[in-house]
């Protein structure tokens, strides 16, 4: 998979990378974000005071039998938590407008990315996958966001506080800590690697057990019509095992570290009892100073343990972070050329394809040199037998794919000259199944003008002589017509997959077998109103029954990615023995 | 009000569902909670060994008698992070266990569940079941163990606090309530946002896959400015809701800090006042310092646990309902056999509506003798896919029965039904496997000769061997690397391979050329001679090979004969499909 291999650049294991081009998404973002860091860090200091209020409670107060003293630092204590609740507040606040600002920042880069991305992409990946990058390897980030950040940055500030605080109260203690706290590192090290390999297995795994899923779900009538929902339930189980398979082995990784960290924190406290104990007792420290040193060694092992909890929030929102990145760096192939620019209107819809070459996969051409030229308010039909290169042709011409060689031009102005705008707006194509959103009738049909009146749509509907079907519907117009249209037959969703592009109006329109599913009454009934809403429009029609085609001004014969005659149906009939034998067969058919 | 009961309500059936998911589990649980008892039990002597250190030094008694309760301390430490292991160890694998099986369950369910669920279920909802909120759920079962040692360690630490010294005990314990009740009154304040953050993620998860799944409409309406505003739109509603969480949070969570700071602040005021006493030694009041401190975390966790504890359980009842809705279709109590015979179709007075539609069948009496083909013709949204999908008891009727050689197809097994009854929809779908495996479906156990046959049948077999890997070749979603009518024949081929008493083919040969269906007409007779086969068509050339046509107009057979014959006493039949009859001059 070629989509695939652009990745590398963006493993986890550069996570200093990945920030900093994360952070280049929404650079202005940078300032409130120091402002936050500042207020935690006030936050922080303010709360590292706490036990050296309490060392000077004991050593001036309990050990002195000072009441007064006692109470003083009682009523400190407080103010001190008072100033604290409100600089923790704000902090919290802040790093969560911050992280959630970020967020719908994200959603709406990747997302705008997605769209832009070609047809080719879109067929080479799993529509599941794509839809986990903008739902679940989102939601981790957002889960960091909302559970992760705060905890992060108010820990790290923390350790760092406490490490010198440590070391601020007495040195020689500290150096037994900060021993430890070296072989806690190491361990960490070790730990990461482990994690993070089994993160990123995690994030792999989990998208293919949604791609299967979401398959699962689709072609559930398929697989039910065939009893094979044991066989998929097995497939299922198999991919959902392998990502439970991936979760215990990050599960393992944890199930060590956390032990020793543990373990560690108790042998420091060791360390420091007997250290201190000694100094207590040769006068060298005073026994404030000794509780107010354990209370601080509870500070600093608490926020490791805090960071190392939230590090599976951070490594999956960093293993998140670099899928999305890899779809980030997918390249955009079909896109405006600099300096693209609108058809001059009125636009007069001739289309020209120019010795156009083509192939989806590198070395099997569907293509060969094809030069069609269609002129304005021209209808021609596209003939030719199933897998030619038809629907490709069509493809081709809306630009969902550039051709390899050639070149493919409306009122003489190259494709890729053009803006996206300009020529979605001139070119419709109706497509071998008509796919509609679920939503209501009304917003299918005006999709490519949510604005357009009712009048409008009940317009094109009477047109198509399908008006009275929609009266008949118990919701008219405001019918749900469910996912991809499954409230309707196959042959009512052509019809409405007709009636929205007839009223986008485009000045040029494609139709690839958009009437197959109808039933010969109700297509003639169609192909008159197409006569009357595309006057004077230029039409490609791709179909099979040759009666498109005998009424086409002018009919293209596609043969195995090559066109192989071109003329009236009357002269092709004369002409070409391919399109002669193709006549011969229709013929025989329809007695 | 109501919102809010029923709220609750799902709430209890959420934990109920939790609560069996860990009796499910209770021995892998029963190591986690263990292991976190032993954690806890090893944890609450930390501070007692440190009060006593502290008491030696004061008292001046020298090292050795510190020295063993130092190695105690170590020792406790050790056995801690056995229990901290075996806790989180198997308190992971409860819960991921636990997920998983649900989801396989989740899964096995959703591919039961009848056309009629499917047909009102967006894909989207049925993924969020089995997705977010599954991992919601997971999450709460991950911290279940070691919630609950850290409620038997509260009580224990509370225990041991008054028996040092009563009066500075119960005061200091007065912080497990406050924390608790703090975290209830946040849990209940966040909960409302949280229900609307999973709402609007899953609302925008919906905008994400329509916009996928039909990228080429978006792209060829050049509609992706408006796409991205309806999902910048749910994002910016997103937001919302994790804002209105975040400010709860704001609120709250500094609370989780003060509230044991506060717990200090009391223990240095009355404790120390007490130590200069002499009510209690230094060393007692070191130990509550230091018990205090060991507190923190548990209450924030238990905090965490309960503040979390309704949106899981409101995503448990979610998982819930849908496990329990029981598919429409389902198996007889009593099941009969198919019995011999050459597959006779019979519609006894049938009608059916679907769900929400008006009556699309009313009152169809047809019978379709064993062994003959039978043409079904009729305009577009006449009922023709409707009579296809009752044989194979997809939908059950609403009136009348259906039966195959005489027996109710709502007598026999499913599977039974379903294996002499195959079915090629109008709409081919594919799955993303090779060509093989997809034609496959129809019979796992076919040799690979009757795959090829299959193939060449329905004329599928030539252009599968053009492509470089030929049968392994795999396609893309919903064979969206295929053309339209490639596509159409490996579903066809699908159907031949199935070898049923009775084959339906809705439409199936709509999207190839006149050339290759007129090949495929001629290999069907092979398939249909001596098979019953329905064919749903609106070729005339398809219709002069079947025995008999029937011919729908709303929902009603108005005709039954040959193709001739209806040709013949049927002006309407003719009407219909005058348009595809000497179109050709
Ligand atoms: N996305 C794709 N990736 C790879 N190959 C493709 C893709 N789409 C189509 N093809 C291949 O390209 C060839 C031409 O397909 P195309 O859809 O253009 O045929 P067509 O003439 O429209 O056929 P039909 O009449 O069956 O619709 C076929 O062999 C098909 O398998
Ligand atoms: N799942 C559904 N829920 C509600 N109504 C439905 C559903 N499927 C189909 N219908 C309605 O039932 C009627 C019959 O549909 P059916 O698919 O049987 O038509 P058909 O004769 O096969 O049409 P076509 O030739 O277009 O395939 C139509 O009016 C359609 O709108
Ligand atoms: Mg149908």
């Amino acid at each position: 998979m070629k989509y695939m291999s652009s990745a590398g650049d963006y493993k986890v294991d550069r996570p200093g990378r990945l920030v900093g081009r994360a952070g280049r998404i929404a650079p202005d973002l940078k300032w409130p974000f120091v402002g936050t860091v500042a207020i935690t860090f006030v936050a922080t200091i303010v709360r590292l005071l706490g036990p050296l209020v309490i060392k000077g409670g004991i050593d001036q107060g309990i050990t002195e039998g000072d009441r007064q003293v006692i109470v003083t630092a009682a009523a400190i204590f407080v103010g001190l938590l008072v100033v604290q609740y409100f600089a923790a507040a704000i902090s919290q606040w802040s790093v969560a407008v911050i992280g959630e600002r970020y967020l719908v920042r994200l959603r709406s880069v990747v997302f705008s990315r997605l769209l832009r991305l070609d047809m080719g992409f879109y067929s080479r990946s799993k529509s599941g996958v794509l839809v986990s990058r903008m739902t679940s390897d989102i939601e981790s980030l957002q889960e960091f966001a909302s559970e992760g950040a705060a905890m992060a940055l108010t820990n790290l500030l923390t350790v760092i506080g406490v490490a010198v605080a440590l070391g601020l109260v007495d040195w020689q203690m500290a150096l037994a800590v900060f021993v430890v706290v070296g072989v806690l590192l190491g361990v960490s090290v070790i730990f990461q690697r482990q994690a993070r390999r089994a993160y990123d297995q995690v994030r792999e795994r989990i998208g293919r057990v949604l791609a299967t899923l979401q398959e699962g779900i689709t072609g559930v009538r398929v697989v039910q019509a065939f009893t094979q929902e044991d066989a998929q339930a097995s497939t299922f189980g198999r991919v959902n095992e392998r990502y439970f398979d991936a979760n215990m082995d990050a599960a393992r990784a944890i199930s060590w570290y956390f032990p020793v960290v543990a373990l560690l924190r108790v042998v420091a406290l060791a360390a420091v009892l007997g250290i201190g104990a000694t100094r207590v007792l040769d006068g060298s420290l005073t026994i404030g100073t000794l509780v107010a040193f354990l209370l601080y060694l509870d500070w600093f092992f608490q926020p490791i343990i805090n960071l190392s909890n939230v590090y599976n929030l951070l490594q999956s929102a960093l293993s998140a972070m670099a899928k999305l990145f890899e779809l980030m760096d997918e390249p955009v192939v079909v896109e405006d050329r600099p300096g693209a620019h609108d058809l001059t209107e009125p636009v007069a819809g001739t289309v020209v394809l120019d010795g156009v070459s083509f192939s989806y996969e590198p070395d099997t051409p569907v293509l060969f040199d094809v030069s069609v030229a269609v002129d304005a308010g021209e209808r021609v039909a596209i003939v030719g037998e199933t897998g030619s290169g038809k629907s490709t042709i069509a493809k081709l011409v809306m630009r969902f794919y550039d051709p390899t060689v050639g070149t493919i031009s409306i009122d003489g102005t190259d494709l890729r000259d053009l803006t996206e705008r300009s020529r979605s707006d001139t070119l419709a194509l109706i497509p071998q199944d008509g796919f509609l959103f679920s939503g209501t009738l009304r917003e299918n049909i005006a999709y490519a003008d949510v604005s357009a009146p009712d009048e409008a749509v009940w317009n094109v509907m009477r047109a198509m002589g399908i008006d009275d079907w929609v009266r008949s519907l118990p919701e008219g117009l405001d019918t749900e017509v469910r996912e991809r249209g499954g409230r309707f037959s196959a042959g009512e969703r052509q019809l409405v997959a007709l009636a929205r592009a007839f009223l986008s109006d485009p000045a040029i329109i494609v139709l690839d077998e958009a009437t197959s599913n109808l039933d010969p009454e109700t297509e003639i009934q169609v192909e008159g109103a197409l006569r009357v809403l595309l006057s004077g429009r230029t039409s490609v029609v791709i179909a099979h029954r040759l009666r498109s085609a005998e009424r086409a001004d002018r009919v293209v014969m596609v043969d195995a990615g090559r066109v192989i005659a071109e003329g009236t149906h009357d002269e092709l009939v004369e002409r070409s023995a391919k399109y002669q034998e193709l006549v011969e067969v229709w013929r025989r058919g329809t007695k | 009000m109501s919102e809010r009961q029923s709220r609750l309500g799902d709430l209890n059936v959420g934990i109920a569902l939790l609560w069996r998911v860990l009796v499910r589990y209770r021995r892998i649980a029963a190591v986690s909670i263990g292991g976190a008892l032993i954690w806890m039990s090893m944890v609450v002597w930390v501070p007692y060994l440190v009060g006593r250190v502290i008491d030696a030094v004061v008292s001046g008694s020298g090292m050795s008698n510190v020295w063993p309760l130092l190695g105690l301390i170590i020792v406790a430490g050790a056995i801690q992070a056995i229990g901290i292991s075996l806790r989180r160890y198997y308190g992971f694998k409860v819960s991921y266990r636990a997920e998983a099986d649900l989801r396989n369950e989740i899964f096995t369910h959703i591919q039961r569940m009848a056309f009629s669920f499917h047909d009102v279920t967006s894909t989207g909802e049925l993924m969020a079941r089995a997705s977010s909120d599954l991992s919601q759920l997971r999450l709460i079962l991950a911290m279940a163990p070691i919630t609950l040692a850290n409620l038997v360690m509260f009580f224990v630490v509370t225990v041991v606090l008054v028996i040092i010294d009563p009066v500075l005990g119960l005061t200091a314990a007065l912080m497990v309530p406050a924390l608790l009740l703090t975290s209830g009154r946040f849990a209940s304040r966040v909960v409302g946002f949280s229900f609307d953050l999973q709402q609007r993620l899953s609302e925008l998860s919906h905008v994400v896959e329509e916009t996928v799944s039909g990228i080429e409409v978006v792209k060829s309406y050049g509609q992706q400015a408006q796409q991205q505003k309806r999902l910048d739109d749910k994002a910016e509603t997103i937001y919302d809701a994790a804002m209105g969480m975040a400010k709860q949070r704001a609120i709250y969570r500094p609370l989780f800090e003060i509230i044991p700071a506060l717990g200090t602040v009391a223990v240095l005021l009355i404790g120390g006042i007490r130590v200069v006493d002499g009510a209690m030694t230094f060393g007692e009041f070191v130990s509550f310092t230091q018990y205090l401190a060991t507190m923190v975390l548990p209450l924030m966790i238990t905090g965490w646990f309960f503040a979390n504890l309704p949106r899981s359980a409101a995503a448990a009842s979610r998982i819930d309902a849908l496990l329990a809705t029981a598919p429409e279709i389902s198996e007889p109590r009593r099941p009969e056999h198919l019995k011999p015979g050459q597959g006779e179709v019979r519609f006894n007075s049938v009608s059916f509506a679907y769900p929400d539609g008006a009556s699309v069948l009313k009152d169809v009496n047809l019978v379709i003798p064993g062994g003959t083909s039978v043409g079904l013709v009729g305009a577009t949204g006449s009922g023709k896919s409707t009579i296809a999908h009752l044989i194979p008891r997809f939908y059950d009727v609403v009136q009348g029965s259906i039966t195959i050689d005489g027996v109710d197809v709502r007598e026999l097994r499913l599977d039974e039904l379903r294996s002499e009854v195959a079915v090629v929809f109008q709409e081919s779908y594919l799955f993303s496997a090779s060509i093989e495996e997809n034609i496959r479906v129809g019979d796992p156990m076919a040799s690979d000769d009757r795959v090829r046959s299959a193939a060449r049948l329905a004329k599928a077999h030539e252009f599968i061997c053009e492509f470089a890997d030929g049968y392994a070749t795999v396609v893309g979603e919903r064979g969206s690397t295929l053309s339209g009518g490639q596509r159409q024949r490996v579903s066809l081929a699908r159907g031949v391979v199935r070898d049923p008493r009775v084959l339906i083919l809705d439409d199936a040969t709509s999207s190839v050329d006149a050339i290759v269906e007129a090949e495929i007409q001629e290999a069907l007779k092979q398939v249909m001679a001596g098979r019953t086969t329905v064919i749903i068509a609106h070729r005339t050339s398809t219709l002069a090979l079947v025995d008999n046509v029937v011919f729908i107009e709303d929902g009603r057979v108005v005709a039954f004969g040959s193709h001739d014959e209806l040709l013949e006493t049927v002006p309407r039949y003719s009407e219909v499909l005058a348009a595809d009859m000497g179109a050709i001059a």
